[in-house]
């Protein structure tokens, strides 16, 4: 039977502490560009003429068919090289990991405005309200409250996902991890903590979006 | 004197041509009703008169708006066609409310965001065209709570609020169970007896014949016989229209 010690991380909680920043900040910068970028191209994809919209689907359907580890790694290793300019590690990722969760959110955009019914332009138009009015007032509020569960969902992945920086060794959760099980030889308390601590982070986030969602929804 | 005059107004998608043609001069103050089968282009013909769709040929006024459409005129452009639309209420089958707001914002939406008209104001307005419509107490409702007869009333009222030349109506009670139909005809009786000019599209033959000036029949994408209530619905002169009149009785 395994004796568990988990006294054995005590000197290593500030390294934890440290990793699980880094990893909730990859999360909310990365969240915050892919939001940005995936407004855009969901909105291009939806209105653009088709040399603007077709590239963007080039773009979606890059980011989405490769695995986020394998941009990553593409990310650091090729890309500067073919650029030629020097990248460090976190700003690989931080291109990487944003430009992935563009595409996805870009999807989700796309979706959520599409599934508003015309009738809600041809409302707004009724009352002369002007294209970029009512997809600001009529259109996307109501898109919002089709995407959020879907959001949510991303965004949860997305914070998920950040754990794979640590294979270009930028200092994160997992990285931090698997520093202190070389340290400490206790993988099964190390990683056992970790796993914990991304449930702790996340889980909570799962109820905000249940709150969220029934409140948003109230009206429904 | 013309409220809206729209001359030979040409409208196709793709290779089907619904519109060929129709020509209306709408005196202010009138109450003119099209009816005919669906298919007949009336509803396009309607969404024509505030373009939300845009004829290929043809002309429009209304008021001081005036629109021309063709090969080699410039097509209109948003700024234009959201000024025309100001001054031209219309009301759906399907309501179209704005789900996310409550009854008063739907109505205030307009004047506070197009005319830029202050908040309070807006909302007084708002509150008197609810009571109007015999809704005082929905105001801050969300329009899922409201049964069909209700939205469209708050529809109406919607339109009302941007304080419209010519109000269209696109078979507004097509969509409702047949006991609220009443309460909608009512809000719209009681607007033209104030002098509102309407255009309506509608299935409702003996409202129609109650409350228009003028009745038009549509087949086939033109409009084969106008007249009087009494001329085009009592004594129809096309064996189509005596057919269509007919069928219509049976049926209803």
């Amino acid at each position: 039977m395994y004796v568990w010690e988990f006294a054995a991380l005590k000197p290593y909680w500030g390294l934890i502490w440290q990793g699980l920043l880094v990893t909730v900040f990859y999360t909310v910068t990365t969240v915050a560009a892919g939001l940005v970028i995936g407004l855009i191209v969901g909105i291009l994809r939806t209105t653009a003429p088709r040399w603007i919209a077709v590239p963007l689907r080039l773009y979606i359907e890059i980011f989405r068919c490769t695995p986020l580890l394998v941009q990553l790694v593409w990310m650091y290793y090729a890309l500067p090289v073919l650029i030629g300019v020097d990248m460090s590690p976190a700003m690989a990722c931080f291109i990487a990991l944003s430009l992935y969760a563009g595409s996805f959110y870009a999807e989700i955009f796309r979706g959520g405005i599409e599934a508003v019914d015309v009738g809600q332009w041809e409302a707004g138009r009724a009352i002369g309200m002007r294209r970029g009015k009512i997809f600001r007032r009529i259109v996307l509020p109501q898109a919002t409250q089709v995407m959020i569960p879907s959001f949510i969902n991303q965004t949860i992945m997305q914070l998920k996902n950040t754990s794979l920086v640590s294979v270009v060794a930028v200092g994160d959760l997992l990285y931090q991890g698997s520093v202190i099980t070389a340290a400490s030889y206790r993988p099964l308390e190390v990683y056992t903590t970790i796993a914990v601590l991304y449930f702790v982070v996340l889980f909570p986030l799962t109820l905000v979006a249940d709150r969220v969602e029934l409140r948003m929804g109230a009206h429904r | 004197m013309s409220a809206l005059i729209a001359s030979n107004i040409h409208k196709a998608f793709g290779d089907h041509e619904v519109l060929k043609g129709v020509s209306l001069d709408v005196a202010r103050g009138e109450v003119v009703t099209l009816i005919g089968a669906s298919g007949s282009g009336k509803s396009t013909f309607l969404r024509c008169l505030n373009l939300l769709e845009m004829p290929q040929q043809g002309e429009l006024a209304i008021g001081t708006h005036q629109f021309a459409f063709g090969r080699g005129v410039r097509p209109a452009g948003d700024a234009q066609l959201a000024l025309l639309r100001r001054s031209v209420g219309m009301v759906f089958q399907h309501f179209n409310l704005f789900p996310h707001m409550s009854v008063l914002r739907n109505i205030t939406e307009g004047p506070v965001q197009v005319k830029g008209m202050a908040q309070a104001e807006a909302d007084a307005l708002g509150r008197d065209l609810l009571a109007k419509v015999g809704l005082a107490d929905k105001a801050d409702a969300f329009p899922s709570r409201l049964s069909g007869g209700q939205k469209q009333r708050v529809a109406i009222a919607r339109a009302l609020a941007m304080k419209p030349e010519v109000m269209l109506f696109d078979e507004p009670t097509s969509a409702l169970d047949p006991e609220l139909v009443g309460e909608v005809l009512a809000v719209i009786r009681s607007l033209a007896s104030e002098g509102m000019t309407m255009v309506l599209v509608t299935h409702e033959m003996t409202f129609a014949a109650d409350v228009s000036t003028r009745v038009g029949f549509m087949n086939d994408g033109i409009m084969a016989e106008i007249g009087t209530p009494e001329e085009t619905i009592r004594q129809p002169r096309s064996e189509r229209l005596k057919s269509f009149l007919s069928r219509f009785h049976e049926t209803h």
